[in-house]
């Protein structure tokens, strides 16, 4: 065939064979961008019939009954507390919980992250709380439509504001990457011991108000600038098939 | 020339990567840290296909996985050299092909990626805002690295050998 006298043609022939290449990399930039939104979804989709039974999911729900007593009786010496403060905003629950089955977990890797198998369609956005029995386990990351990434409470670098209800005392939890977050105080003498609850703060805006969070295992008074405190989470990642998101 | 990436079925298998990630049981980490299954599919793919084809390669598998976890850390440009490392080693005329050293360039290699990791948590400071990282997120850091390391590396002479042997099959130097 003789040589074409049309230099165009040779410059499409040259995206012709670049098109499936950059319609790759559009595709995997699309990836990237979206978080991984088609592949997490087909893995929930893939997974779906081995995710967890009802019977873990009864048992959850049982300890989140628990929980709620904690909470209830938290919320009993709040509202004490807020009876002269007309203006303080009401620290009742407004969202409605979801329950969603953990369909992979990375408490341990470099990243700390649980995937759940509910998303955007049923109402969860980013930020919302994630509850395992017995307390908050982390906030989530961002959400695709069938699925949720949490990001948790150990992961390094995540902090959230809490409080002591024995004592009063503000103080921030913030993740090591180890399973126990450490807390650190903003004040210089801390009323703190072994064994005290930790939980959001009840004037909390970000998250809801009085979930409990930790129980405080060993006080450092010697840190600087303030104290700080090694706390051990009430809900534990590695065990968790099933959780509460709270929506807002 | 090697012709990996022309034959569907080997680059369908990169899809292996993002799943095994999500998928992987507690049970098959050390101390529950999984192995870097990246690093286990792209070792055999660049010594086999090349470095250009490997850069490629850890390049979109990077963003794939980059996609498939928290904001903050990236795996792109370390996956983009080793997979540039791997498939310049792969084109000596000697190729590896002992168990001892795949598994010795897969715990270079996951050590690599590891300090990348570690470098990105130290620049960003854990994500506190740019100060030097704390000594309890240093030993978290050097422990997961060791982990992970020490994981893929034993698995590495059995799953990379294996996809060496099916992959020089279907494209003979």
């Amino acid at each position: 065939m003789a040589p074409s006298l049309w230099p165009g043609k040779k410059r499409w022939q040259g995206l012709g064979r670049l098109t499936p290449w950059l319609l790759l990399l559009t595709g995997l930039l699309l990836v990237r961008f979206s978080k991984g939104a088609g592949f997490v979804d087909a893995y929930a989709l893939l997974t779906r019939p081995f995710w967890p039974g009802s019977a873990q999911r009864e048992w959850v729900e049982a300890a989140v009954d628990l929980e709620q007593r904690a909470r209830l009786t938290l919320l009993e010496q709040d509202n004490q507390r807020l009876r002269g403060l007309l203006e303080l905003q009401q620290s009742g629950q407004t969202g409605r919980d979801v329950a969603a089955a953990v369909i992979s977990r990375r408490p341990r890797d470099w990243w700390q992250q649980l995937e759940l198998s509910r998303g955007a369609l049923d109402g969860i956005a980013k930020d919302d709380a994630v509850l395992g029995p017995g307390g908050l386990l982390g906030r989530v990351a961002s959400v695709t439509p069938a699925t949720a990434r949490v990001k948790l409470l150990t992961a390094p670098g995540h902090s959230i504001g809490v409080w002591l209800p024995r004592s009063r005392d503000h103080g921030l939890l913030v993740g090591t990457g180890a399973t126990r977050p450490e807390l650190r105080f903003i004040v210089r003498d801390p009323d703190v011991r072994p064994g005290d609850l930790v939980s959001t703060s009840p004037a909390s805006t970000l998250l809801p108000p009085n979930l409990p969070v930790a129980v405080v295992q060993s006080v450092d008074d010697q840190a600087v600038p303030f104290a700080t405190a090694v706390v051990q989470l009430i809900a534990a990642p590695e065990a968790i098939d099933w959780v509460q998101v709270r929506t807002r | 020339m090697n012709r990996l990436h022309r034959q569907p079925i080997c680059v369908a298998s990169a899809l292996m990567v993002p799943m095994a990630t999500l998928a992987t049981p507690p049970w098959l980490g050390l101390d529950g840290v999984p192995p870097c299954w990246v690093v286990l599919w792209l070792l055999p793919w660049a010594l086999v296909d090349g470095p250009i084809s490997g850069a490629l390669a850890g390049a979109a598998l990077g963003l794939v996985l980059d996609g498939l976890t928290l904001d903050g850390l990236t795996l792109v440009p370390a996956l983009i050299g080793l997979g540039w490392w791997w498939g310049r080693i792969g084109r000596r005329a000697s190729p590896v092909q002992r168990s001892f050293n795949l598994g010795l360039l897969a715990l270079l290699g996951t050590g690599i990626l590891g300090l990348t990791l570690l470098l990105q948590l130290l620049i960003g400071g854990g994500g506190g805002g740019g100060e030097v990282l704390e000594p309890s997120l240093w030993a978290w850091g050097l422990h997961t690295l060791a982990c992970q390391t020490l994981v893929t590396g034993v698995l590495a002479p059995m799953l990379v050998s294996l996809q060496l042997l099916i992959w020089r099959r279907r494209v003979p130097a």
